[in-house]
C-alpha cells in the first residue's frame, strides 16, 4: 500500500444478488488493489477498478453532440428497445425507463431472460418470502433447493444462513437443519444434514406429493413418498422453514423446470398453515432486482413492458427475445454492462443499429454503432440498488466514473424531450 | 407564476373561520398572503367552491409493500392504462397504469386530479424507507412523507423489555432521523413478532410478545410516550390489534383506555369497530367507539371506510392477510421483514351482496355520522385497502346526501345490519364545511402542519377550486382547478403541470450514546451494516419538533 491508499468501507458488493455490503474497498494509485470480504465471485466482479472513458462511432466526440445524435436515431426509430444490462444503479434504471416512455418504445431487463418464471408464478399465486436477515434471525430448517449457494451466492451461507448466529437460533449453524434437495444433477450443498434425492423427472410428483400430504391427503404409495414423509414432518416441526431456490437459469444455462417456481411457491405458502415458511429465491449480481422493483413502480409491471400505444403494456409472453428473434425492433438503446447480457440477447443483437451506454461499452463484443463508456454501479456511480430480498442499499462510488450514467441519461431525455419526444 | 389573485369564490376555510364567505385569496411565490398589488393576475372563480389542496393522511403510496403489490396485479393495471397526459411546463409527463394500486407517476397526477395536494405513507418498513424517498421522487405534485413500522421492532422491543424506556426513546428517534420519517407507526403491536413465531392471535394487550416484559400495552405506552417527549408534530399512528376480527372493538377499546390521558392517533377504525364474535358473530360496534374517542379530545382518529368495489388489502399485518387468503383463496404475499415488521397483501372486492362488506360500509359511515368533532374523525380508506383514494369523491357524496346514502343502504345485504345506527336511520348530512375539515383542515391539524390544510396568510399556496354541481361525487372528482404551492397543476378539468412534490419529513434528534449498543446490536444481527442504513441526501426542510 502506497501512501496515497484509500480506504472505503461498507461498499456493496453487486457481484451477485446477496449484495453483501461490508466490503472494504482499498484503492492505491486509482486502482482497486483489495476488497476485503469479498469472496471470490465479488473480487472478479470488482477487478481493479480500471474502465475506459470513450466516446466512439458519434459523429465528434463531444458527449452533448452525441447525445443529440443518440437522441435523433432513437426518435427516428419505428419500434425503438431499451435494454437495462446489469450493474446500473436504479438511478440509472429510472432515467432509462423514462426514455422508453418517451419514445414508445419496448423496454426490458435481464430478468425476462433468465428469471421470468419466478415472477410469473409470483404474479399468479403471490409468494410467502422474507428478506435476509429474517432468515439469518429465525430459520431453523433450511432447505436448499436444487441449488448450492457456493456456486453463484457464495457467501450466502457464510453471511445470511445457516451459519451466522440469529436472535432465534443463537448457536448459528448448531441450531440449524440443513436439507439438501437433490434434483437430478443439480445439488444441495454438501454439508446437508439430511438429503433428499430425486430424478428431474420425479420432481414435479415429489411436490405435488408433499402438498397434498400437508393438506392431509396421502397419494398412493410409490418409492417416493419415503422422502415426501420425511421432509413433510421435518418442514411442519420447524419453527420458521426456509427454502432456498435459484431464480436463474443464468449465468449456469441451467433449465429450471418451468414448474419448480411454481410449485415451490405453492409448497411455501400451505407451511403457513402448521408453521411459519418463507421462500428464497436467488438473484444473480448487478442489481436485476433494481431494474424490476423500478419498472414495477413506474409502469406496473416488472419486466418486458410496451410503450408503443403510449401506455404500458405487459408483454411477458413476447419479451425481448421473442422481439429480437422476428425482427422486430429496428433500433436498441443497450444501457449498463454489455458483458453480463445474456448470451441469447447479445447474438440476437446482430444487424440491429445499437447504441451502448455503459461501463467498458468502447470494448463490447456487441455490435454497437454509437458507444460510451460509463462507470459500474456500486463501483464508480453512486445511488441505490436492491438486494436478491428487495431490500435496497445505498452505493457509494469508490472510483470516478468517466461519466454518470443516470445523468447522462437524463440528459439523453432532455434532448428527445427537446426535439418534441417520439418522433 | 410568481403571484395570483383567486377572486369571487366561496371560501370553505374552516380553520380560520370561514365558511362560504366570498373573499379573494392572494398568493405569492407560493404562499398565501394577505394582500397583492392591484394588478397582480386574476384567477376568476366566480359561483365557485375553494378550499386549501386535500390531505390524505392515511394512505399506501409510496413503499417497498406497494411496489410488491403493484408487483402482485399485472391484470388490474393492464385494464388500466394511462397515458401520459399533455403537460405545459417541460417536465416530462409519463405513462402509467392504474387499478388499485397505481403507478408512481399515476399516483401522483390522480390525487392532484381530485385536488389533493399533500399524501402520506402510512406503513415503511425502516429498512426501504430509502425505496420510499425514491418513489416519492416519482410521484409528482404531491408533497409526501411516511410514518416509519416500529411497534414490532425488535430492538425496541429489547430496549422494553430492560426497562430502558430513555433508549427505546432515542432509538424511535434515530429510525425517524435515518429514514426520513414524519412520524412513529405502530402496525397490530407485538403481533407482527408474534406471527413470525407462529402465534397468530393476541387475546389481550398484556399477552407476552417473547418476555412477560413486553405486551402490546407496553409497547403502545412507550411508543406512545416517545412521540410525546420527542415533540413530534404527529402523535403515534396506531393500527390496533386484530384488525378485521369479529368482536375486535374490545381490543380497540381497551388500547384507547391504555393510553388514556395520551396523544394518540387510531387509524382505519372502521377496521376495528366490530361487534359480535370471533368466528361466530358480527355487528357494528361503531358507537361504542364513536362515543369513546368524542369523550376524549386527546385522540384523534381517521375511518378507512370501505367503499364497494375492487381493492388490494396491503398492510404490515401479515396475519390478517394469512386469514384473508384463506377465506377467499385469493393470491397472496408474505413478507418477514428483518427483526422490523411485516407485510402481507390479498387483491379483494367489496360486494353489496356481501354481508361482511356491507357490514363495514356500515360501520364506516357510522363513525363519520355520529362523529361530534370532524376535526377528530377525517376521512380515509386506508387506501388501498378499504377501496382507490379514486372513490374519496363518491365517499364525499354519501357524506353530504342523506337521499344517495339511504338508496345505496336499501341495496347492501342487510343481514348483520340489524340494531346498527345507520340501519335506525342517521339524517345528518356534512355540509362543505364539515368536508373541508375532514379532507384538509382537520389531517393538517392532526399531522401538526400549520402551513397545510388553509388558505390564511402564509399558508402554502395549495388549493382546489371545485365548480359546484348537484352531484357532489362528480363536484369533487372533477376540480376546476388546483394549485400546488402556487402552481396551477390543473386547469379547466385537465391536468396541465406536475412539479415535483417536497418531502415532509421530521429530524428529532437523540442521544449519541444509543450508537454504541445499537452497534453492537447491528453487529450481531442485522444484515445490513449500520453505515449503511440511514438515508441521507433529504432535501427540503424538516419540520421542527420538540416541545415548544
Amino acid at each position: 500500500m502506497s501512501g496515497t491508499a484509500r480506504i472505503v468501507e461498507n461498499a456493496v458488493c453487486l457481484g451477485c444478488g446477496c449484495a453483501c455490503d461490508d466490503i472494504t474497498v482499498v484503492v492505491d494509485g486509482g486502482r482497486i488493489t483489495e476488497a476485503r470480504n469479498a469472496c471470490p465471485l465479488g473480487l472478479r466482479w470488482f477487478g481493479d477498478g480500471s474502465l475506459p472513458g470513450a466516446v466512439l462511432g458519434g459523429r465528434t466526440t463531444a458527449i452533448e453532440d452525441v447525445v443529440g445524435e443518440i437522441a435523433d436515431a432513437l426518435r427516428a426509430a419505428r419500434a425503438p428497445l431499451v435494454y437495462l444490462a446489469p450493474d446500473l444503479t436504479s438511478e440509472a434504471q429510472r432515467a432509462a425507463v423514462a426514455i422508453a416512455d418517451q419514445l414508445h418504445a419496448f423496454v426490458d431487463g435481464v430478468t425476462s431472460a433468465t428469471a421470468s418464471a419466478g415472477i410469473l408464478a409470483a404474479q399468479r399465486r403471490g409468494r410467502a418470502g422474507a428478506t435476509l436477515g429474517e432468515i439469518r434471525n429465525r430459520a431453523d430448517v433450511l432447505v436448499f433447493w436444487a441449488v448450492d449457494p457456493v456456486l453463484s451466492y457464495p457467501r450466502f451461507q457464510s453471511r445470511y444462513a445457516p451459519d451466522p448466529a440469529g436472535v432465534h437460533v443463537p448457536n448459528g449453524r448448531a441450531d440449524r437443519t440443513v436439507i439438501a434437495v437433490d434434483v437430478g444433477s443439480q445439488r444441495g450443498p454438501d454439508d446437508a444434514d439430511v438429503r433428499i434425492q430425486m430424478t428431474a423427472e420425479e420432481e414435479s410428483l415429489f411436490v405435488a406429493s408433499l402438498r397434498g400430504y400437508l393438506a392431509g391427503r396421502t397419494l398412493g404409495g410409490g418409492p417416493i413418498l419415503a422422502r415426501v414423509t420425511e421432509l413433510a414432518s421435518r418442514l411442519t416441526r420447524a419453527k420458521y422453514a426456509v427454502i432456498v431456490t435459484d431464480g436463474e437459469s443464468a449465468p449456469q444455462a441451467v433449465e429450471l423446470p418451468a414448474m419448480r417456481a411454481d410449485s415451490l411457491i405453492a409448497l411455501t405458502q400451505s407451511l403457513n398453515a402448521p408453521t411459519r415458511a418463507a421462500l428464497c429465491t436467488l438473484r444473480a449480481g448487478g442489481n436485476r432486482n433494481g431494474a424490476d422493483t423500478v419498472l414495477t413502480w413506474q409502469t406496473g409491471f416488472p419486466m418486458a413492458v410496451d410503450f408503443s400505444r403510449g401506455a404500458p403494456r405487459y408483454a411477458p409472453e413476447d419479451a425481448t427475445l421473442s422481439r429480437l428473434a422476428r425482427g422486430a425492433f429496428d433500433a436498441v438503446l443497450l444501457i449498463g454492462a454489455t458483458s453480463a447480457l445474456p448470451p441469447s440477447v447479445a447474438g440476437a443483437l446482430r444487424g440491429i443499429r445499437t447504441i451502448a451506454i455503459g461501463p467498458r461499452a468502447s470494448e463490447s463484443a456487441v455490435d454497437a454503432s454509437i458507444r460510451i463508456d460509463t462507470g459500474v454501479a456500486s463501483i464508480h456511480e453512486s445511488g441505490m440498488a436492491f438486494r436478491t430480498d428487495d431490500v435496497p442499499l445505498p452505493l457509494r462510488a469508490v472510483l470516478p466514473t468517466p461519466r454518470d450514467t443516470a445523468s447522462l441519461l437524463k440528459a439523453l431525455g432532455a434532448a428527445i424531450a427537446a426535439k418534441g419526444g417520439a418522433a | 407564476m410568481t403571484q395570483l389573485r383567486i377572486t369571487g369564490g366561496a371560501i370553505h376555510d374552516p380553520a380560520n373561520g370561514i365558511d362560504g364567505d366570498v373573499r379573494d385569496i392572494c398568493i405569492d411565490d407560493g404562499r398565501i398572503v394577505a394582500s397583492l398589488p392591484g394588478d397582480a393576475p386574476v384567477l376568476r372563480a366566480d359561483g365557485m367552491v375553494v378550499m386549501a389542496g386535500g390531505i390524505d393522511m392515511h394512505a399506501h403510496v409510496a413503499s417497498a409493500s406497494v411496489t410488491l403489490g403493484r408487483r402482485l396485479l399485472p391484470e388490474e393495471h393492464t385494464l388500466d392504462p394511462v397515458r401520459a397526459p399533455a403537460l405545459e411546463d417541460g417536465t416530462i409527463p409519463r405513462s402509467g397504469s392504474g387499478g388499485t394500486v397505481p403507478s408512481t407517476f399515476t399516483t401522483g397526477y390522480r390525487y392532484a386530479g381530485l385536488g389533493y395536494t399533500t399524501v402520506f405513507d402510512a406503513a415503511v418498513a425502516p429498512a426501504s424507507a430509502r425505496q420510499t424517498h425514491a418513489e416519492f421522487d416519482d410521484t409528482p405534485i404531491i408533497d409526501g412523507g411516511f410514518f416509519a413500522l416500529l411497534g414490532n421492532d425488535q430492538y425496541l422491543h429489547r430496549q422494553i423489555a430492560a426497562n430502558e424506556i430513555r433508549r427505546a426513546r432515542d432509538y424511535a428517534a434515530w429510525v425517524l432521523e435515518s429514514t426520513g420519517g414524519y412520524a412513529i407507526k405502530i402496525v397490530n403491536p407485538g403481533g407482527i413478532e408474534l406471527w413470525k413465531r407462529n402465534v397468530r392471535e393476541v387475546k389481550t394487550l398484556d399477552d407476552p410478545v417473547g418476555t412477560s416484559n413486553v405486551t402490546p400495552r407496553r409497547i403502545l405506552e412507550v411508543l406512545a410516550d416517545a412521540s410525546i417527549e420527542l415533540g413530534l408534530p404527529h402523535p403515534t399512528h396506531i393500527h390496533c390489534n386484530n384488525l378485521g376480527v369479529a368482536g375486535n372493538s374490545a381490543m380497540t377499546l381497551d388500547t384507547m383506555r391504555a393510553l388514556e390521558g395520551r396523544r394518540a392517533h387510531f387509524t382505519h377504525l372502521q377496521f376495528h369497530s366490530y361487534g359480535g364474535e370471533r368466528g361466530k358473530s358480527w355487528s357494528s360496534a361503531a358507537r361504542q367507539i364513536v362515543e369513546y374517542v368524542n369523550g376524549h379530545p386527546e385522540i384523534t382518529g381517521d375511518v378507512g371506510q370501505v367503499m364497494f368495489g375492487d381493492a388490494t388489502t396491503l398492510t404490515a399485518d401479515g396475519a390478517v392477510e394469512y386469514l384473508l387468503h384463506m377465506s377467499t383463496g385469493k393470491k397472496w404475499i408474505n413478507a418477514d421483514v428483518e427483526l422490523e415488521t411485516g407485510c402481507g397483501i390479498v387483491p379483494y372486492s367489496y360486494r353489496e351482496k356481501a354481508a361482511i362488506s356491507s357490514l363495514q360500509w356500515v360501520i364506516g359511515l357510522e363513525l363519520f355520522l355520529l362523529s361530534a368533532d370532524p376535526w377528530r374523525m377525517v376521512l380515509s380508506t386506508d387506501h388501498p385497502n378499504g377501496g382507490s383514494f379514486m372513490s374519496y369523491p363518491d365517499l364525499i357524496r354519501l357524506l353530504m346526501d342523506r337521499a344517495y346514502r339511504d338508496e345505496k343502504l336499501k341495496g347492501v345485504n342487510q343481514k348483520m345490519l340489524a340494531g346498527s345506527a345507520l340501519a335506525d336511520g342517521i339524517t345528518r348530512e356534512y355540509t362543505l364545511n364539515e368536508i373541508a375539515i375532514i379532507t384538509r383542515a382537520g389531517p393538517a391539524r392532526q399531522l401538526g402542519l400549520p402551513h397545510k390544510g388553509h388558505l390564511g396568510a402564509g399558508a402554502d399556496a395549495d388549493i382546489t377550486i371545485y365548480s359546484r354541481d348537484a352531484d357532489y361525487a362528480k363536484m369533487f372528482s372533477t376540480p376546476r382547478y388546483v394549485l400546488k404551492a402556487g402552481t396551477l397543476v390543473v386547469e379547466e378539468g385537465q391536468l396541465r403541470r406536475a412539479p415535483s412534490g417536497k418531502r415532509i419529513f421530521v429530524q428529532p434528534g437523540y442521544d449519541d450514546a444509543l450508537l454504541r449498543d445499537l452497534g453492537k446490536y447491528f453487529e450481531a444481527y442485522s444484515s445490513v451494516q449500520l453505515a449503511n442504513y440511514p438515508v441521507t441526501g433529504l432535501r427540503d426542510t424538516p419540520v421542527p419538533t420538540g416541545a415548544g
